[in-house]
């Protein structure tokens, strides 16, 4: 299974192109910086339910992610019967591989989770632009991979989506759904150019 | 005042180290005996357990609720139902996996890592890891259970897991508790319940 993710992973369709995002106008911008509020609570151990679907093949898993000081996440990756699959500190830009099962240590693999979860817990970046369409204002921030655009909840002020989106095509799309005290109970992060996608449910205590 | 302290963690120190006790060779091969002989007894074997996942980061541990059904000689269904539902069935050269509806079949006819861990399995349920090869064994008494500790003798493994520790009921020689330490420190820990022995288990439960 895991010989299966790698080779399935390193099968990288470099020149597919995924949906076009559609930003709406463009308006002044209203806040300095945004960032992802779902796994900013120091008090809380946020695990949830995990299913992988990588090319049609598809496994599970306990994604357990916890905010360990103002700068540090820990995110780890565990089969149902509690084994660890990977373990990563994020510490601000830095990042540090505490364990990967030796099969899935590749450059590939540990690139493509690495970005996904930083997406997940970085609170605050910079906005550069914003955009509003009759749903969601967008605001529009500046990284080394293009840019993310967040997408609020025009009425509820909810954060409902991140897409990375390099020259205006969706690459990686995260979306937050049943949010309930600032904690997104379903969480799916769907990539365009490899054929992967994670599903997450919380598990309540 | 330091001194008082000073004699209360000593005398405190010196209960707790006195409850566990290493067992002398004697011990080693009545204890064995019992816990192979309860381990052939069992045709079937039934019983809930909770497992907590322990990390040294979080506040609480995970706590998972599930049974476990086998039945001999190497049939094995692993189902966790309380937070979510997930199960594996241990059936011949297949590992037939069913998350929350989806189902998965895994062949593990071609590798020995899993047939491997089939076996250890079939192994800790039963409590018959005595003879394994693979692991140096140690044992110890407490006031209720005996402990069997294994540590694994391959290097590679030794990156994945420090040790296995399992409990057992003094009386029986069930197992009552396994957890897995993993290098870190952190483990996995399994406390079985209501265990029941030689109930008629029908083979339709481990099929998909």
């Amino acid at each position: 299974m895991i010989r299966f993710l790698l080779s399935s992973l390193l099968i990288l369709t470099l020149f597919s192109c995924g949906p076009k995002i559609i930003k709406g106008l463009e308006v002044p911008v209203s806040k300095q910086n945004i960032g992802s509020p779902y796994f900013s609570d120091l008090s809380k151990d946020y695990v949830y339910k995990a299913k992988l679907d990588i090319y049609g093949n598809y496994f599970g898993g306990i994604l357990i992610v916890k905010k360990i000081s103002e700068v540090k996440h820990r995110v780890v990756f565990t089969t149902e019967f509690g084994s660890k699959i990977f373990d990563f500190l994020y510490d601000g830009d830095t990042f540090t591989k505490n364990f990967i099962l030796p099969d899935l240590d590749r450059k590939i693999v540990v690139n493509t989770l690495e970005k996904d979860f930083r997406i997940l817990i970085t609170e605050k970046t910079d906005v550069v632009s914003q955009y509003q369409n009759s749903e969601y204002d967008v605001f529009e921030t500046a990284n080394s991979d293009g840019g993310n655009l967040f997408s609020e909840n025009v009425e509820s002020k909810q954060l409902y989506s991140i897409a990375n989106a390099p020259n205006g095509r969706i690459k990686i799309l995260i979306t937050f759904n049943d949010v309930e005290e600032n904690i997104a109970k379903k969480i799916n992060i769907n990539h365009n150019n490899i054929k992967l996608s994670i599903a997450l449910e919380y598990l309540k205590k | 005042m330091s001194k008082v302290l000073l004699m209360v963690f000593i005398f405190v120190s010196s209960v707790t180290f006195s409850q566990e006790t290493a067992m002398n060779a004697s011990e080693i091969e009545s204890f064995k005996a019992m816990v192979v002989k309860a381990s052939q007894e069992a045709n079937t074997i039934k019983s809930d357990f909770i497992q907590y996942k322990h990390l040294d980061f979080l506040d609480n541990d995970i706590e998972t609720f599930g049974a476990l059904q086998f039945k001999a000689p190497g049939l094995v269904k692993w189902e966790y139902t309380k937070p979510y539902e997930y199960s594996v069935i241990f059936k011949d050269e297949q590992l037939l996996i069913n998350d929350g509806g989806t189902k998965n079949a895994i062949d593990i006819g071609s590798s020995k890592m899993f047939k491997k861990l089939n076996q250890l399995i079939v192994n800790s349920v039963k409590g018959d890891m005595f003879s394994d090869d693979d692991f140096n064994v140690t044992y110890f008494k407490t006031r209720n259970s005996s402990k069997a500790v294994f540590v694994p003798k391959d290097s590679k493994m030794l990156e994945y897991i420090a040790s296995f520790e399992l409990l057992f009921d003094t009386t029986d020689g069930a197992v009552t508790q396994v957890k897995m330490i993993e290098p870190s420190q952190d483990y996995t820990k399994i406390v079985f319940s209501n265990r029941k022995i030689n109930t008629p288990i029908d083979d339709s439960v481990f099929t998909q």
